[in-house]
């Protein structure tokens, strides 16, 4: 134990004088207990559901305000046809569709159980749980006669949580792969001493940004080929849609996850730093994005937070091609949603990148 | 403006907060020229080639680089030199051909012509052998030689060089410096800091920058004739002895002594004009010091830095 008072001594100097270590250290419990305690939920409530009214009549609607007032359910449109409900279901823009059909009030009031069509969106089986149980234990009908609800579970019928999982899994793993690849890149040339001969050259700041994004991009895309081929071979999980789609619809989020890491690399002062900043950013963004629990569970703000996280879209994008088998029609949002993302993040950390000191 | 001179620098000043780092630098560099930069360190030295290559904006004054204005055109300013810096700043894991392919295609060098250009440098600085190795690999002479080969690939009229040999061995310092009269006999101009006299003696112009100013300039043999540096009633002389240390000790006693310094086996001493050689002698005899034999000196470079600082300091 030779020295051992002289150690400990010395390495409260360090972590006294290295003020944003000691920052990192305290902020980071406080930032990730509040958000992970908010996004961390599994009583999922306020689903989005369209609703498909074609009786129009007082009964319809009362049925529907009542389903409504057990929160669990929340209506994001009411649409015409059950076939433009399912649209909305496949492009994910809503959960579960609920068809009225004409002669609701006729057969209630006639005190027979008229029939209501329910579609879950079965890919996340806690949301598709929910939202059965939601249409099946109903409150105290305030309409005469119980209707007869017939669900129909439109993808991943079985609920089988790998089917669920893997495709969210995807993109944590990208996301964390990429970022990483990146967070070092400038810091890295700083601590080198590299970037001292790069600032005397006439260098272009985005031309060295997207220069370094380019070939991480391509390793991006042999990653993603990997981890799908896992997720087939090991895991038993079949694309619904094209993997070529897939892959297209993946290279923004790449793009914008490995900007994320070039703009981490522009604040890091040493590669130390880096790594704490990429799990700063990384573990929330994995909880945020849905893949843990569903956004419906977040507080407004929360869900606020998680749009600006691009794992959110992405997510949203393997599983709507995985699972639903979207087309491109369907996952236009997230899909340029990434793209607007890995242009601001680029630009950003151009802004960021000074080739002069201060 | 002239473009008879590759800097030119007019009241050149930056501040860190209420620190002036460098302060109303006046300057001029010939073509052609080995402009040696001198200084001790935290004097400004880094500061004023940082404003020069373009990379720290000044706070006030104002130079030209190759015609450039450094605050106006730091892109240009960039294009048209060569940096070279203290500590090896090229990618170690690229091979030297690597390193000077990245840099040449950054100054827009392509195919044919870049080939051409990277093979005039590698021969110029004689690294032939080295090419494919990675560059960490290699000893510090030779990093130095790539580093000014990497300075040299756009063929820019204008070299920086900081403290270039610093830590490499005597050989390769040597070496450095003749290829440096090489090019410069070429037209081409250096901006070279240093910390070692005898480098300072090979330059063809030299400039001390102490407490942020510029506190002489001039030719090395100029320099050695400034009145302040052998003041009025004083002359200097070098005295042989045994055991020239302790010698040292003794002698730096004496109230006539107003400066006294080893060089070599030789004690360098600046004693007051009226001091006749036979009382250095009988003081060194006194202090039972046999062997002796004194003859009169110049001042060195080295001399001319200390005289200079020590005056300043006691202002």
């Amino acid at each position: 134990m030779n020295g051992l008072w002289s150690v400990i001594r010395k390495e409260f100097i360090h972590l006294r004088r290295d003020r944003s270590t000691l920052i990192i250290a305290l902020l980071l419990p406080l930032v990730q207990m509040t958000i992970f305690g908010y996004a961390i939920n599994f009583d999922v409530r306020h689903i989005q559901c369209v609703a498909v009214d074609l009786d129009h009549s007082r009964e319809s609607r009362t049925y529907l305000e009542q389903l409504r007032a057990g929160q669990y359910i929340d209506y994001v449109a009411h649409v015409a046809s059950p076939e433009v409900a399912a649209d909305m279901l496949k492009n994910g823009s809503a959960r579960v569709g609920v068809t009225i059909p004409a002669g609701f009030a006729r057969i209630a009031q006639a005190g027979g159980n008229p029939q209501v069509g329910v579609m879950i969106d079965g890919s996340d089986a806690q949301v598709s749980v929910r939202a059965r149980l939601a249409f099946i234990s109903q409150p105290a009908a305030r309409i005469p006669g119980s209707p007869d609800v017939r669900i129909n579970v439109l993808f991943n019928p079985d609920s089988k949580t790998v089917n669920f999982m893997i495709p969210g899994l995807i993109a944590v793993i990208l996301s964390l792969v990429t970022t990483a690849l990146t967070a070092f890149s400038i810091v890295r040339e700083k601590e080198q001493g590299t970037l001292e001969q790069l600032m005397v050259t006439p260098v272009g700041r985005l031309a060295l940004m997207i220069g370094k994004l380019v070939p991480y991009a391509i390793l991006a895309m042999f990653e993603l080929v990997v981890v799908l081929f896992i997720s087939n071979v090991v895991f038993g999980v079949v694309s619904h849609g094209s993997l070529v789609l897939l892959a297209i619809m993946s290279t923004p989020f790449v793009l914008a996850s490995l900007a994320v890491g070039l703009l981490i690399s522009t604040f890091a002062q040493t590669q130390g730093q880096a790594l704490q900043l990429t799990l700063l950013v990384i573990l929330p963004s994995i909880l945020l994005s849905g893949y843990v629990s569903p956004r419906e569970t977040m507080p407004g703000w929360l869900y606020l937070i998680s749009t600006a996280v691009p794992a959110t879209h992405y997510m949203q994008i393997t599983r709507g091609v995985m699972i639903r088998g979207a087309g491109f029609a369907d996952l236009q949002t997230p899909f340029f949603a990434l793209i607007a993302m890995s242009v601001f993040l680029v630009l950003a950390s151009t802004a960021r990148f000074r080739k002069s000191l201060s | 403006m002239a473009l008879d001179y590759a800097i030119e620098s007019h009241k050149l000043t930056r501040r860190f907060g209420n620190f002036t780092a460098v302060d109303q630098v006046d300057i001029t560099v010939g073509k052609g020229s080995i402009f040696g930069f001198l200084g001790p360190n935290g004097s400004g030295k880094s500061t004023f080639i940082r404003m020069l290559c373009g990379v720290l904006l000044p706070s006030s004054g104002q130079a030209t680089v190759n015609g450039f204005d450094v605050a106006n055109q730091p892109e240009e300013v960039k294009r048209s030199i060569g940096y070279m810096s203290q500590s090896f700043s090229l990618y170690r894991d690229l091979t030297p051909y690597e390193n000077l392919e990245f840099f040449g295609g950054i100054y827009g060098l392509r195919g044919a012509k870049l080939k051409e250009r990277i093979e005039a440098v590698v021969e110029l600085v004689g690294l032939q052998k080295y090419v494919g190795q990675p560059s960490g690999t290699l000893s510090g002479g030779w990093k130095q030689r790539l580093a000014l080969a990497t300075a040299l690939i756009h063929e820019p009229p204008l070299i920086f060089l900081d403290e270039p040999t610093a830590g490499i061995d005597p050989v390769a310092r040597r070496s450095l410096w003749d290829l440096l009269f090489d090019l410069a006999a070429q037209g081409k101009t250096f901006f070279v800091t240093t910390h070692y006299m005898d480098e300072a003696e090979r330059c063809s112009e030299v400039a001390y920058i102490y407490n942020a100013k510029i506190m002489v300039r001039g030719t090395p043999s100029e320099l050695k004739l400034l009145p302040e540096v052998s003041p009025v009633g004083t002359r200097r002389i070098s005295v042989l002895s045994e055991s020239p240390p302790q010698a040292l000790r003794a002698l730096k006693g004496l109230p006539f002594v107003q400066d006294a310094t080893l060089v070599e086996a030789e004690i360098h001493l600046m004693i007051d004009k009226d001091t006749s050689d036979s009382e250095i002698i009988r003081a060194m005899e006194a202090a039972k010091f046999l062997k002796h034999e004194i003859r009169p000196i110049e001042p060195s470079l080295e001399d001319v830095f200390v005289t200079l600082t020590r005056n300043l300091d006691k202002q």
